[in-house]
């Protein structure tokens, strides 16, 4: 076993590397077609905007090798203007806090769903409140420059691990965000082999009901995977939700309604051992539903939650028929 | 013609009246050729294949200074024994016993498998004098082999002096006797009978009946392990003379008999057919060659392979699966796997069959249709199909006719890629053989029929010629008559 954990070890970290991740540090990622983050104002603890907890976790892995100063930079972190959900008044404050060194990703507590306990661990390198502000309504702010060394180094990723809490301390309207990992203050430049991954993601659909607007979030499965148990909430049975895989053309799985959690079991193949899946979900084509903010997790036999890469470990998976052909008997 | 002077008169002048007879449908079947170191300038007939060597009957001189005659100073059959050489060859024969009968025709005889019984033909009337309006007809005797002598000769129970009883043969595993006689009901001059044994007892003699016995002679019985039971007729359908004919007991009776082709039948007498059990290879006695009988040894020069594969169906149907969404159990309603077989037609699902309509190669692929979406995803997969025929001769032809009906055989559809294809060769599973690419067969017989193909190639490279074979069962129904 711990030889073949070694193996996976290296495996991963050669995928990190890979020129994948290149454009992978805007969150959502390119090939995942979301068009935002959010997060709640935690005011009345209402879930059924969409958001359970009202908070999210973000990790940045940024490549052992780098060494120049690196930023984090928030797109649109203000709630209110034009892409903000409005409840009856904008009353909400967002903290940003970004977090390095030690414990930071390693504490178990770090890796969870739930914004309790210790999930702030590690080193508190910068934090930032935001409530209404219309000089940040849809532009970027940026944090940093930050020093990859004031991270957590993970030898598995052969990385130093930044994480970013964004926490709906107040009020209850909906922050619409994105991410980007930088070499530049002022424009979105990749760090090659970086990447971004989430253990549970909150985000927006796109407001119509066009199936051609896939949107996809890619976990990433660990070896010793035997199945998964995948979470979603308050999906509002927006249209279908199909696990594709290299040798999954489309699984279908159960979405979830109004403030609602929904479950379902997937066994997982040895082919899809080390490499992600692709959890496509279709908007509903007929009437539209608008604004609709989901989560989803996924985890294991073990109950071990598992990442959702925002560039997809392996690549986007691509699901090939092999065809059999014999004469009939 | 001679050897049924030495019997009985009666059947002498039957036998003048030798029918000219037509010839078989496949020449060169056997080959043929005289035993010359049994060969003598008197009548050498009636062989009988021995585990150790030949049994025949013969008028020779017993040595030069001595014939062998009766009272009445006519020229009498002994049996004779040539003793196989190293070779398996029969070599210079000895007169087979000595204590048999004294002046009088002993032969033709026939052994039972054991080898301890002989059945023989013998005159009634031994060592006298045939008184003047007597008639010394023929009988079977039986002896017993006590070591190097035969003893205890018994008169067949069957016997009857007012009746000629000849040409005994016992069946290889004892349980029929087959002779041949002119005795009451007879049909013809010359018929055969049959009795079978009965907790050792032979029963009473039976006619086989107007299919097997013509109005003519029937002489020489002979029941081949094939079944076949051949014998010796003057009957007209021959090439001439005696001519040797063979019938098969089927459903309960013998049908109708089938004269064999040249070169074992001649226009001269050809008859005392005796073959070894299993093979169709042994010997028979004629009197082509001069006016005297020889035996003739005769081998099987039919080609037939004992290992011929069975003709094997094109297949041009296949099944056509994917992998990966039947492996996975993973098929789902919002996905359509649409097959293109390459050929105009299409199917859907994870697995389809499809049949093509001849041999061709075909672009197989494999459409995805989303059904969430109505986006199809084009050639997700494909599959360059080669169909080709099986490499093999194809016999072409009904798989069941009528007896007496055409049938007509075709090679033609046959598949062998860079063969330069000199012959082809039919065997009709009857002993009976033709060539070429098309060819036409009557069975008289109904039964079942393994027809082989055998293609054979020019010589190639250092002269080396390819042969397939392949072959084909044909039923043959009664045809009513």
């Amino acid at each position: 076993m711990r030889e073949n954990r070694y193996i996976h070890i290296v495996i991963l970290s050669l995928l990190l590397a890979l020129p994948a991740g290149v454009n992978s540090q805007e969150v959502p990622g390119p090939d995942e077609n979301i068009p935002f983050l959010i997060t709640f104002g935690r005011q009345g603890g209402e879930t059924s905007w969409g958001d359970d907890d009202f908070s999210q976790t973000f990790f940045f892995t940024v490549p052992k090798d780098y060494k120049d100063p690196f930023y984090i930079r928030i797109y649109d972190p203000d709630i209110g203007g034009k892409t903000d959900e409005l409840n009856n008044f904008w009353n909400t404050r967002m903290v940003y806090t970004i977090f390095g060194g030690k414990g930071c990703y390693t504490d178990p507590q770090a890796k969870g769903i739930d914004p309790s306990g210790n999930y702030k661990s590690g080193t508190m390198l910068a934090t930032r409140t935001f409530g209404m502000d219309n000089k940040l309504d849809e532009r970027w702010f940026t944090f940093g420059p930050f020093n990859p060394a004031d991270g957590e180094y993970y030898p598995k990723f052969s990385s130093n691990v930044f994480k970013i809490i964004c926490d709906g301390v107040s009020g209850d309207d909906g922050n619409l965000y994105r991410y980007a990992l930088s070499r530049r203050s002022d424009a979105n430049v990749p760090i090659e082999g970086a990447n971004a991954f989430t253990y549970e993601y909150t985000f927006r659909m796109w407001n119509n009901n066009d199936t051609s607007f896939v949107s996809h979030i890619y976990p990433y499965i660990d070896s010793g995977c035997i199945y998964i148990r995948q979470r979603n909430f308050d999906w509002d049975n927006d249209g279908e939700f199909v696990v594709v895989s290299v040798e999954r053309k489309g699984q279908s799985m159960p979405l979830s309604g109004e403030d609602q959690w929904v479950d379902d079991r997937m066994p997982i193949l040895d082919a899809e051992i080390g490499k992600s899946l692709d959890f496509r979900f279709y908007k509903k084509r007929g009437d539209l539903v608008r604004n609709n903010n989901v989560v989803m997790t996924v985890e294991n036999q073990y109950g071990e939650n598992l990442q959702f890469f925002s560039a997809p470990i392996g690549g986007v998976p691509v699901y090939k028929p092999r065809i059999t052909v014999r004469p009939k008997k | 013609m001679k050897r049924y002077i030495t019997y009985t008169a009666v059947i002498f002048t039957v036998l003048l009246n030798c029918p000219s007879g037509i010839y078989g449908q496949a020449k060169g079947s056997f080959e043929v050729s005289p035993v010359s170191a049994i060969s003598s300038g008197s009548d050498d007939m009636a062989p009988v294949i021995l585990s150790d060597g030949i049994l025949f009957c013969s008028n020779r001189k017993v040595n030069p200074f001595l014939t062998k005659k009766n009272l009445e100073g006519v020229r009498l059959y002994e049996l004779y024994f040539a003793p196989f050489d190293e070779n398996g060859e029969p070599g210079k024969p000895v007169r087979f016993s000595s204590n048999l009968g004294k002046d009088t025709n002993i032969g033709p005889a026939s052994v039972s498998s054991d080898g301890k019984t002989i059945y023989f033909t013998r005159n009634y009337i031994v060592g006298r004098k045939v008184k003047k309006n007597e008639s010394n007809k023929l009988g079977i005797f039986t002896a017993t082999r006590n070591g190097s002598q035969l003893t205890d000769i018994q008169s067949f129970k069957y016997n009857d002096t007012a009746s000629n009883l000849s040409y005994p043969y016992v069946s290889a595993d004892g349980m029929y006797l087959f002779f041949c006689s002119d005795m009451p009901g007879t049909i013809g001059k010359y018929d055969i009978y049959m009795c079978e044994n009965v907790d050792g007892k032979w029963t009473s003699p039976v006619n086989l009946g107007d299919k097997v016995n013509s109005a003519d002679a029937e002489i020489n019985p002979f029941l081949h392990s094939s079944g076949r039971l051949y014998f010796a007729s003057d009957r007209a359908g021959g090439p001439g003379g005696l001519d040797i004919w063979f019938t098969t007991l089927a459903l309960g009776s013998w049908t109708k008999p089938v004269v064999l082709d040249d070169p074992i039948n001649s226009e001269a007498d050809d008859f005392a057919f005796y073959a070894v059990q299993g093979n169709l290879e042994g010997y028979f006695a004629s009197n082509r060659r001069k006016s005297n009988d020889d035996i003739f040894r005769f081998s099987n020069t039919i080609i037939r392979w004992s290992v011929c594969d069975t003709l094997r169906k094109n297949n041009y149907c296949y099944e056509f699966i994917e992998e990966n969404a039947l492996k996975n159990d993973t098929i789902d309603v919002r996905f359509r796997w649409e097959w293109n077989f390459g050929d105009g037609i299409k199917a859907d699902g994870v697995t389809a069959e499809h049949c093509y309509s001849g041999p061709g190669v075909y672009d197989v692929s494999l459409d995805i249709v989303n059904l969430i979406t109505g986006g199809i995803e084009k050639r997700q997969a494909s599959y360059e199909l080669a169909i080709t025929d099986v490499e093999q001769p194809v016999i072409a032809s009904p798989d069941k006719i009528m007896a007496g009906e055409n049938l007509v055989l075709n090679a033609g559809d046959s598949y062998l890629p860079g063969m330069d294809i000199a012959r082809y060769y039919w065997n009709f599973g009857d002993e009976t053989v033709s060539s070429g690419l098309e060819v036409s067969k009557i069975y008289s017989l109904p039964g079942e029929y393994n027809i082989q193909l055998i293609v054979s190639s020019k010589p190639g490279a250092g002269g080396v010629v390819r042969e397939v074979c392949v072959c084909k069962d044909i039923e043959v129904t009664p045809d009513g008559n």
